[in-house]
């Protein structure tokens, strides 16, 4: 069974041939490697290998998994179909980077602005982000008003090229 | 003796007093607004009364809604703990209008030191040094000063602090755009525009000093603690004591903080932070009026209850303990476990926390607020927790930190969990080789890289396996999406209260 994962910047493959009495084939991009796995009453997973075992614990919250191995963690998402994580400026819009309310636009509809400009504040737990123009361009559409309470991702602006 | 005390605040400082409530045999009262409804503050205590929506200013910064809560449901004493309305005078005056005791200073004392501009001409009378700085609201006097002083600068909010609102400027185009964002974040943040400069003082420690005072001009201290270790004014790791400041600078320090206690008669625990300079001058930077978040350092290597102090204070009007009673010994060093994604800009995260274990073990304490199944609200400061662990050597301290931070897992909402564990494994953390702009200058490019390195391979096979298993869902707590538990029903609750002075 193949996967995908996004790791940060990175995507990633894994495919899992079961083997029977919980041992597997793992490839992990270009590695290749066989585990033994054991699951633990508490839902951990004792992982073992020819080098040693470790007890790995994962956590899944829709798309995320959160992974911890021995004592070393990681945040990894599922990917299912071609939707991307999307990082400001990945696409035509500008999303939010996290809940809060807009307390300023900077900015109109049809104005020219130059990569950096602030655009927007955006204030959440009594800190004030400045939202920027990821790249110069015109600005298309404004989805978000003073004073409104914006979600996390939640697109605040479009801009055109 | 206070019957029953309610506690104006949330997460896991309202824990930290309920249980020294307990401990003391006084019924604890919570509140909640209906985001919180059922988190952990409100199991830990006695009862707990629902005080607005989730919306912090019709809810926790409702001083008509706290002090009514207080006074309905018969409690003798308010414990503001910190944040919210913990330095609010209008709120201290509301609940001493009401007839309850407020467990903090004089509404006069909270106003002169809430505004800095006032507090620097206090410390200054009590012969206090401080930064030299200049204040006002027309921005090209403010540059002007600026020009006099030098650059670089500090733009504080007047009423500001906890970094809210600061900005520090190398330029006069930086000092104009950061005394608007500051006027904007402390109108909205304080309801109080106004700003002021200090010049910046670089490479310098942060050293405060926590003091007790009686009321009536009597003051001890409890030692200085250390929290130099700051991303963006925020603290993030605290100890005690300072391994930087020598024994005369100790001495000098802690006898200025105990003499400015005394000046304004200062009544319960306070503290006078202070910029120690690379030259070894120090000077006054703020005294907050309160219980500190960084407050378990001091209680570990002096063995005193600052809770149980306030308390004894707000009771009886004098202190409970004598300066040559106090000592300290050890060392005991602090990490703030914040619901920051460290590896994306710190940006603040909400959900629900599914799984959550938290270390234990000797000379490890963890202040939570957060057990497994509970959400973390997007309406609050998002810290979750603070792990303190305690050595007999900075070195043995620093060693129990790194493993208790390592033991700790929170899967459900992304923390700064890494950030800290690879601060309490960085040779200059261990070296106490750092001050207050460390970490931006040097620690965080090595620290972003760290993050951005793949995931092991078996990280991502323990991700595939568990889900061909289906062990990724938690064994406990709600399904993915699911809400936190129901809140009691307060008036329930109310009948379980224990009932000391032999009520029973």
């Amino acid at each position: 069974m193949k996967s995908l994962w996004r790791d940060g910047e990175r995507q990633r493959e894994v495919e899992l041939t079961a083997l029977g009495d919980g041992r597997y084939r793992v490839r992990v991009d270009e590695a290749t490697f066989d585990l033994h796995a054991a699951v633990m009453p508490d839902g951990r997973m004792q992982l073992s290998h020819d080098s040693g075992s470790t007890v790995a614990e994962v956590t899944a919250v829709g798309t995320r998994r959160f992974v911890r191995v021995g004592t070393l963690e990681f945040v990894l998402d599922r990917e299912s179909a071609a939707r991307r994580r999307s990082g400001a400026g990945a696409g035509g819009g500008l999303e939010a980077p996290m809940p809060g309310v807009v307390t300023r636009v900077l900015v109109i509809v049809g104005d020219v602005v130059e990569k950096g400009q602030p655009l927007m504040a955006l204030e959440a737990m009594k800190m004030e982000h400045l939202i920027r123009a990821p790249r110069a361009g015109r600005i298309a559409r404004l989805a978000a008003a003073t004073g409104q309470m914006v979600q996390g991702g939640a697109t605040l602006a479009e801009l055109e090229e | 003796m206070f019957r029953r005390v309610l506690i104006a605040n949330r997460g896991e400082i309202a824990c930290r007093i309920a249980a020294t409530l307990h401990e003391m045999g006084i019924q604890s009262l919570g509140v909640h607004s209906d985001a919180d409804a059922g988190a952990m503050h409100t199991r830990v205590c006695d009862a707990s009364v629902r005080i607005g929506p989730a919306e912090a200013r019709q809810s926790y910064l409702d001083i008509d809604a706290v002090v009514a809560a207080a006074r309905d449901h018969g409690a003798d004493a308010v414990h503001p703990g910190f944040g919210f309305l913990a330095e609010n005078a209008a709120f201290a005056e509301a609940v001493e209008a009401a007839g309850l005791t407020f467990i903090g200073p004089t509404p006069q004392q909270i106003r002169d030191m809430g505004d800095k501009r006032a507090a620097r001409r206090i410390a200054e009378q009590a012969g206090m040094p401080i930064v030299p700085g200049a204040e006002g609201d027309d921005i090209d006097a403010l540059a002007a000063a600026a020009r006099t002083i030098g650059y670089p600068v500090m733009v504080k909010a007047a009423l500001g602090g906890g970094g809210k609102g600061m900005k520090p400027c190398a330029d006069e185009a930086e000092l104009r755009e950061a005394v608007e964002s500051a006027q904007r974040v402390a109108r909205s943040a304080f309801g109080d525009a106004s700003v002021y400069l200090e010049k910046l003082v670089t490479h310098a420690r942060h050293i405060e000093v926590q003091v007790l005072g009686d009321g009536h001009g009597s003051a001890v201290h409890l030692y200085e603690r250390e929290c130099s270790l700051q991303r963006r004014h925020q603290k993030v790791f605290e100890e005690a004591p300072s391994p930087a400041v020598t024994a005369e600078q100790r001495a000098a320090m802690c006898a200025a903080a105990v003499r400015l206690a005394e000046t304004v008669d200062y009544r319960g625990a306070g503290t006078i932070e202070m910029l120690l300079a690379p030259d070894g001058r120090f000077h006054f930077l703020e005294m907050n009026t309160r219980l500190q978040v960084e407050h378990p350092v001091t209680e570990l290597v002096t063995g005193v209850d600052l809770v149980r102090a306030q308390l004894h204070v707000a009771m009886h009007g004098d202190l409970p303990f004598e300066q040559s009673a106090l000592h300290r010994h050890g060392v005991a060093i602090e990490a703030r476990v914040y619901a920051e994604d460290a590896a994306h800009g710190f940006l603040p995260q909400a959900g629900t926390a599914m799984r959550v274990r938290w270390p234990h073990g000797p000379f490890v304490r963890v202040d939570r607020g957060l057990e497994a199944g509970d959400a973390v609200p997007v309406h609050y400061d998002p810290m979750l927790a603070k792990v303190i662990a305690f050595g007999a050597s900075r070195e043995a301290a620093l060693a129990r930190l790194a493993g208790a931070l390592d033991a700790t897992r929170i899967h459900g909402v992304i923390t700064n969990l890494p950030f800290l564990r690879a601060l309490a494994r960085d040779p200059r953390v261990a070296a106490a080789a750092f001050d207050t702009e460390w970490i931006e200058r040097e620690f965080l490019a090595g620290f972003e890289a760290l993050v951005q390195a793949p995931a092991p391979d078996l990280a991502l096979a323990a991700a595939a396996i568990a889900e061909s298993l289906g062990t990724a869902a938690p064994s406990s707590g709600p399904a993915a999406g699911g809400t936190a538990p129901v809140a009691p029903d307060p008036f329930t609750a109310l009948g379980r209260w224990r009932l000391p002075g032999g009520a029973s």
